[in-house]
C-alpha cells in the first residue's frame, strides 16, 4: 500500500513537466460512480458437518466509488480511489491508486480503460459477535464508456472485474480449537458515474 | 476502432467475466477422540521418576522455592530446578498417568491421578517416591475437552478407566462467505485443563510451606486441609500428616466448579456460570456466603484487597459470547457488588501483584495493566506483548512465570512497561 501510494506520489510530483500539452489544460478529475457488484458463489451445504452437497447462490453488493486525480495528459488521468464495497457480512473501504485512459477520441462519446489496485479496509465494518473480519487487497481493472464532449464533465458506464480479498475469524463451534476463512470476493462490478 | 464495434466489445468482455465467484474457503482445526480403556491396575502401578522429558503439552505449573513444576498433560510432571530462573534446569520427569494438578506441602507432592490422589516425596526431585494414595476419590474428570470416568458394570466400580485419546484433524471447506450466525455453538461443560490462573499469595500456614499454585487450579490448601474441586463438589483430605492424605469430607457447591482460589480465609470458586464465596474460618466445614452471578464463560478469579478480578472467556469448552475482565467488589463477601466490566480479546489465566496485573490473552498475546484506579483499568495499560501466545501466568514478586502453547517463559518484571525475558523453555513440537 505504501508503495502505491508512494508512487502516486511521484507520478503527481513530476507530472507538471510531462504536461507541455498545449491543447489541454492540466486539471483535477473527479470520477464518481455508484454501482454493483455481482457474483456467484457455490460452497458445501453443510459445511462439512455431514454430507456434501454443494449450493450455489447468486450475489449482489452494493458499490460507490470516487476516483480523484490530475488529468496527466489528453488520455489519461492519475489519482486516488475511495471506495465503499457493502458486502453481505463486511463493509470494506478500499484505497486504491487507480487510472483512467481513453482508447477512442470519438467527440461525443470515447471508450476508456479503468483499473484500480489497492487495499480495502475494515475500518467502517461491524463484526457479528465471535467473528473479526479483516479487509485485504484489491484489483479491479474493466472498461467503460464516456458520454459528453471532450473537457466537460460526462457520463459514464463501465463494466469491470473485482477482486477483493479478506480474512475471517470465527467463533468455535464444538471441539475445534481454530476456525478462520480466506475470503475472495470475484465480482463483476457494473457501475454508471459522472466525471468532471 | 469502429463505433459499431464497441457495444460488441462489451458484450465479450462482459461474458469473460460473467462467471464470477466467490471464493471462500474455512480452514478449522477440530479436536477428534477416540475411546481407549485403561485398567486402574495399570495406572498405578506406572508412578515412577524418569529422566528428563522434552515439553510436549504443558499445562498447569507451580512453583514452591527454588522449584518449578510443569504439568505434562494426562501424563507427569516436569520438575525444573529454578534457582536461576534466567537459566531453569529440567531436573526429572515424575510420571503420573492421568495427572493435571499440583500442590506441594512441605516435601509432599499431591497430584491427582484419574481417580486417586497420590502423595509423593521429593525431598530428592530427582528420586522422588511414591508415599502413599488415596484411592477412588474422583469419578470423573476432564482432559482438553474430553471426559474421562470409572467404569461400572452393574453399578460396582470394574476398575476401568474410559477415556479418550485426542487427535487435531485440519480441515478445509467452501463457505459462502458470509457469517453463518445460525450454527448451534454447542455447550461442552467441561473446562479446558491448559488455562490456568494465579496470583501471588505468600501461603504459609502453622510451620508448614506450601507452592504457590495457579489459581485456575482445581487445588487449594488450607490450615490442615487439601480442598480439591470437581464439576459439581469440593473434595476435603485431611493432611494433618502430609506424607498420609486423608478422604476427609466431601462438600456440594454448584454446578461446573472449575477453579479454587484461597484469598484469607474465604474460598473463591469459579465455576462457568458464576463465582461462589465461601467462608473457611472452619477449615473442615467451609460454608456458601454467596454467588456473585454472571453469563455463561469460563472464569478464572484472583483476588487482592477485596477486589476481584475475574475474567469471562468464550471458547470451545466455555460457551457464551463475552470476553471481559469483572472487577468486583467482595468486600463483603455476601454480596459482592460489580465495579466495572472491560472488554478484553479472549483472556485466560491472570495474576496480580498490585498494582500491576497481568493478564493473558491466549493466542493474542499477553497485557499488563496498572489497576489502581479500579475505574480507569483500560487506560492504563502498561504493556501489551503480542508476539506469544499466554495461556497462565504466575507471578512471584518481580519475577514472572508464563505459560503458552510455544513454551514457558519467565521475565524479570521490576518494569512492568518492559519486561525483560530471562528465560524460554521451548515446546519440542507443535501440537496443533
Amino acid at each position: 500500500m505504501k508503495i502505491l501510494f508512494s508512487f502516486f506520489m511521484a507520478v503527481l510530483a513530476i507530472s507538471p513537466a510531462l504536461a507541455q500539452d498545449e491543447t489541454f489544460k492540466r486539471k483535477f478529475v473527479n470520477h464518481t460512480e455508484f454501482g454493483g457488484l455481482f457474483g456467484r458463489v457455490k460452497y458445501d451445504t453443510y459445511q462439512g458437518y455431514g454430507g456434501n452437497q454443494k449450493t450455489v447462490d447468486s450475489k449482489a453488493s452494493l458499490s460507490i466509488q470516487t476516483f480523484n486525480g490530475i488529468h496527466l495528459n489528453q488520455r489519461l488521468d492519475v489519482g486516488v480511489t475511495l471506495g465503499f464495497d457493502w458486502y453481505k457480512t463486511a463493509l470494506l473501504n478500499p484505497i486504491a491508486a487507480g487510472i483512467r485512459y481513453d482508447i477512442t477520441k470519438g467527440p461525443k462519446a470515447r471508450l476508456f480503460l479503468t483499473g484500480d489496485v489497492g487495499y480495502g479496509f475494515n475500518w467502517l465494518n461491524q463484526d457479528s459477535d465471535g467473528y473479526k473480519t479483516k479487509g485485504g487487497w484489491m484489483i479491479n481493472p474493466g472498461v467503460g464508456l464516456r458520454m459528453g464532449k471532450i473537457n466537460s464533465s460526462s457520463f459514464t458506464f463501465s463494466v469491470s472485474y473485482k477482486r477483493q480479498e479478506a480474512f475471517a475469524d470465527k467463533p468455535l463451534l464444538y471441539n475445534q480449537t481454530e476456525r478462520t476463512e480466506d475470503r475472495v470476493y470475484n465480482r463483476i462490478a457494473a457501475r454508471i458515474g459522472i466525471s468532471f | 476502432m469502429k463505433k459499431q464495434l464497441l457495444p460488441l466489445l462489451f458484450v465479450l468482455l462482459a461474458s469473460t467475466l460473467w462467471s464470477c465467484n466467490d471464493q471462500c474457503k474455512e480452514t478449522r482445526i477440530t479436536r477428534r477422540y477416540t475411546p481407549i480403556s485403561i485398567s486402574l491396575a495399570e495406572i498405578r502401578s506406572n508412578v515412577k521418576t524418569e529422566s528428563p522429558h522434552d515439553l510436549v503439552r504443558p499445562g498447569k505449573i507451580y512453583t514452591k522455592d527454588n522449584y518449578l513444576f510443569i504439568n505434562e498433560i494426562k501424563t507427569g510432571i516436569h520438575v525444573v530446578d529454578n534457582s536461576d530462573p534466567s537459566n531453569p534446569k529440567f531436573l526429572a520427569f515424575i510420571s503420573i498417568p492421568g495427572n493435571g494438578d499440583i500442590s506441594v506441602r512441605n516435601n509432599i507432592l499431591y497430584a491427582d491421578s484419574y481417580t486417586d490422589l497420590v502423595a509423593i516425596d521429593i525431598t530428592d526431585p530427582a528420586n522422588a517416591k511414591e508415599v502413599s494414595r488415596v484411592q477412588n476419590v474422583f469419578r470423573n474428570g476432564q482432559f482438553d475437552g474430553a471426559a474421562w470416568f470409572l467404569n461400572q458394570t452393574n453399578g460396582v466400580d470394574n476398575l476401568t478407566i474410559q477415556d479418550y485419546t485426542i487427535d487435531y484433524v485440519t480441515e478445509t471447506v467452501t463457505t459462502n462467505c458470509e457469517d453463518n450466525i445460525a450454527s448451534p455453538i454447542y455447550y461442552d461443560s467441561w473446562f479446558t485443563t491448559t488455562s490456568m490462573l494465579s496470583s501471588y499469595a505468600p501461603s504459609v500456614s502453622s510451620g508448614n510451606s506450601n507452592g504457590q499454585a495457579g489459581s485456575m487450579s482445581r487445588f487449594a490448601l488450607y490450615d490442615n486441609f487439601l480442598y480439591t474441586v470437581s464439576q459439581n463438589s469440593m473434595h476435603l483430605f485431611n493432611i494433618n500428616d502430609p506424607a498420609k492424605p486423608v478422604d476427609y469430607t466431601t462438600v456440594n457447591v454448584g454446578w461446573n466448579i472449575e477453579t479454587i482460589f484461597p484469598y484469607q480465609n474465604k474460598l473463591f470458586l469459579g465455576s462457568s456460570t458464576g463465582m461462589f464465596i465461601l467462608d473457611n474460618s472452619n477449615p473442615a466445614a467451609p460454608k456458601q456466603l454467596s454467588m456473585y452471578e454472571h453469563a455463561r464463560a469460563c472464569d478464572p478469579v484472583v483476588v487482592h484487597d477485596n477486589i476481584a478480578y475475574v475474567t469471562l472467556r468464550t471458547g470451545n469448552s466455555c460457551g457464551g459470547n463475552q470476553n471481559q475482565l469483572d472487577l468486583v467488589d467482595v468486600s463483603d463477601a455476601s454480596a459482592p457488588k460489580l465495579i466495572r466490566s472491560y472488554t478484553m480479546e479472549n483472556p485466560y489465566g491472570l495474576s496480580i501483584n498490585f498494582p500491576n496485573l497481568f493478564l493473558c490473552e491466549g493466542k493474542n498475546g499477553f497485557k499488563v495493566f496498572d489497576v489502581s484506579d479500579k475505574l480507569t483499568v483500560d487506560q492504563h495499560l502498561l504493556s501489551f506483548n503480542t508476539d506469544m501466545h499466554a495461556y497462565d501466568v504466575i507471578s512471584m514478586g518481580k519475577n514472572l512465570m508464563l505459560i503458552g502453547d510455544d513454551g514457558f517463559y519467565q521475565f524479570d518484571a521490576s518494569d512492568p512497561k518492559n519486561l525483560k525475558q530471562l528465560s524460554k523453555i521451548a515446546v519440542k513440537k507443535a501440537v496443533q
